[in-house]
């Protein structure tokens, strides 16, 4: 797995040393958006959700969405320790991941055999491990991302040193010097943190914790943003809204249905940002930033592709290199099996075997083993999904390159099942034939040029 | 490059199902250009007259997801008490629980946002298995359902074999 990639997943944790951190990760995750939860709040039926996401959701349908009780924007309240737990797992995410992948005791004890411990399940429940393991998190490369917070912190190897520092005391987090906790903030004011030579502190990662306590407070002395109030749209014509958003600072351009909309986005995104702590909060600047992209994903600009970030994070997901080369294997011999239901069609026997065959071997059907077309290549039946992911995109990609002569002259046809002329605007183009055949149809691996049903917001027509 | 919260769930879903996926089921979007517009392979359950079936689906995903729920069609032949003949798929948990056109339906059944495309797919899985014929998508496949189960049986099975190229 590409560490830089930038979507990591709870479900990351499956296949490594430390499982249990899959459902702990979840748990850290916000159910609507599936991040890990940012700027959390909690509702009036104790649910908690991005300040964001509830605000959505809320502006939709005035309900939480895992209970369904009513609910109201302004009701809201953060959950600041939830906060802080969630920012403290995902800096410790990266380094806690590479070391749950290397699985085998041998290969655990990473850099320092003679003195570091490997982490284990033991190591999680001891106290003293976990800081451990946290101080070397610290001296990760990670950068700092915020705040003090992140400030780099030196740790020695030795774990005998530890400082002692009387109770009513704390260090400086940024110059490390021991003092008074009151004292602290009246001193950050004026500390320089040039006292600090790299290396010669010896912060212990405890410590570290205590100042995220009392920094708190010192990181908060300005007031919050104001939390904007809805506007009556019923009484106001586009002259007014438009007089409105310009003391907003917001774009003015469009209809009356899309000025309401953006107002919406934009008060979910400046509520929400109200919600962040002091350090995280984001200028009107990013937020206007993230207006534009919602103006292009879902307001006056939704036309525009995607298609750039999905491809870096498909990369980033995908082992375009390291399992290329099996899942060519793994297209290849599907391509070769799949021409035996042709043999099938033909004498109309060994049906039991390719019906059972199929059965066994759920995988992804390359394009030309599509379900329709007869048996699959078979892989583990006990792990049919194995490399599934990859698969599937190596496929799409092989299938992409064959069809792109092909398809700007190809009219849409109707597929050779169901036949309803509704069909015809499915993207059923024969693109690729693997048996020559000119009936043959691949409905799943061709996007239509331009969206041919406008699911803005989807209409369920049952 | 704008990218909407809508296609970054959707990605993430798509990885969660391919780090950890549900047995039988494989889906993912049908190419890496357009996050909204998924293909799903479901296999038919064991002891009903779909097993031995892997029946290709597509999801429409709306730009609001998961806000409203994305659509299901199947993509081969289905006889099935809620699968119009045209291969929609009509069960509770895609009909936004604000839309109630069948009064039977559990709110709590319905779709919300923390719903997912892999609880969409297993319920319909499910619903393979024990159809609904309260208010059914296809009246005649609900009629035969309840009435003249060995014939409804054997049109499935045929369409397994249909969907199989056999
Ligand atoms: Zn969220
Ligand atoms: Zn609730
Ligand atoms: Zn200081």
């Amino acid at each position: 797995m590409d560490p830089s990639f930038t979507l990591p997943d709870s479900t990351d944790w499956i296949s490594t040393s430390l499982p249990a951190f899959e459902p702990l990760e979840a748990a850290l995750r916000c159910e609507v958006c599936k991040e890990f939860y940012e700027n959390p709040v909690i509702t009036s039926c104790s649910h908690t959700f991005c300040s964001l996401c509830i605000r959505r959701c809320i502006t939709s349908d005035g309900k939480c969405p895992t209970c369904r009780a009513a609910n109201q924007a302004d009701k809201l309240v953060p959950n600041n320790a939830l906060r802080e737990v969630v920012q403290r797992f995902q800096d410790a995410r990266p380094k806690a991941l590479e070391l749950a992948r290397i699985d085998t005791p041998s290969s655990t004890a990473v850099n320092d055999p003679g003195k570091k411990r490997k982490l284990d399940d033991t190591d999680i429940e001891e106290p003293e491990n976990v800081r451990q393991t946290r101080s070397r998190q610290a001296r990760s490369k990670t950068k700092p991302q915020y705040g003090f917070a992140d400030a780099p912190i030196e740790v020695p190897d030795s774990e005998d040193e530890e400082e002692y520092i009387p109770d009513g005391m704390v260090k400086c987090p940024v110059c490390g010097k021991p003092m008074k906790e009151a004292l602290v903030f009246s001193h950050l004011d004026t500390c320089t943190g040039s006292e600090e030579p790299a290396g010669a502190r010896s912060t212990r990662s405890r410590n570290n914790t205590a100042f995220h306590k009392v920094q708190r407070p010192q990181r908060d002395p300005s007031p919050a943003p104001t939390r904007l109030p809805g506007l009556n749209y019923a009484m106001m014509n586009e002259k007014n809204l438009k007089k409105k958003f310009q003391e907003l600072g917001i774009p003015t351009w469009g209809n009356k249905t899309l000025l309401i909309k953006r107002h919406t986005e934009w008060l979910h995104l400046w509520n929400s940002n109200c919600d962040a702590s002091e350090n995280r909060r984001k200028s009107k600047r990013d937020l206007l930033k993230e207006l534009d992209t919602w103006e292009r994903t879902q307001g006056g600009h939704a036309h525009v592709k995607e298609s750039e970030f999905m491809k870096k994070d498909f990369d980033g997901f995908g082992h375009a290199n390291t399992h290329k080369n099996q899942f060519d294997d793994l297209i290849r011999n599907a391509r070769r099996k799949a021409k035996a239901p042709k043999a099938a069609d033909e004498q109309n026997d060994a049906e039991g075997d390719s019906t059972t065959q199929a059965i066994s071997s759920p995988i992804p059907p390359p394009p030309d083993a599509l379900p329709s077309h007869g048996t699959q290549s078979s892989v583990d039946p006990l792990r049919p999904y194995e490399d599934n992911e990859a698969a599937l995109a190596s496929i799409r990609a092989e299938v992409e390159t064959a069809n792109r002569p092909q398809e700007q002259q190809l009219p849409y046809v109707n597929g050779e099942h169901g036949g309803t002329s509704e069909q015809a605007h499915l993207s059923e183009v024969g693109i690729r034939n693997p048996f020559g055949s000119p009936t043959r149809k691949l409905p799943m691996f061709e996007v239509p040029k331009s969206p041919v049903v406008d699911v803005e917001h989807s209409t369920n027509s049952c | 490059m704008a990218t909407s919260s809508a296609s970054k769930r959707l990605f993430k879903e798509y990885r969660g199902l391919s780090n950890d996926p549900p047995e039988g089921i494989t889906a993912g979007p049908v190419t890496e250009d357009d996050m909204f517009l998924w293909e799903a392979l479901i296999q038919g359950p064991e002891g009903t007259p779909f097993e031995g079936g892997v029946f290709p689906a597509e999801l429409k995903f709306p730009k609001d997801y998961p806000l409203a729920p994305p659509t299901m069609k199947f993509l081969t032949e289905m006889w099935h008490p809620n699968v119009y003949p045209d291969g929609r798929v009509c069960i509770s948990i895609l009909h936004p629980p604000g839309d109630d056109p069948h009064q039977y339906e559990q709110a709590s059944e319905r779709w919300s946002p923390i719903q997912s495309t892999e609880k969409i797919l297993i319920s319909v899985m499910s619903m393979l298995a024990e159809p609904n014929d309260e208010s059914p998508a296809n009246v005649d496949a609900a009629r035969m359902w309840r009435e003249r189960r060995s014939d409804y049986e054997q049109i499935v099975r045929q369409n397994v074999r249909k969907s199989l190229g056999l």
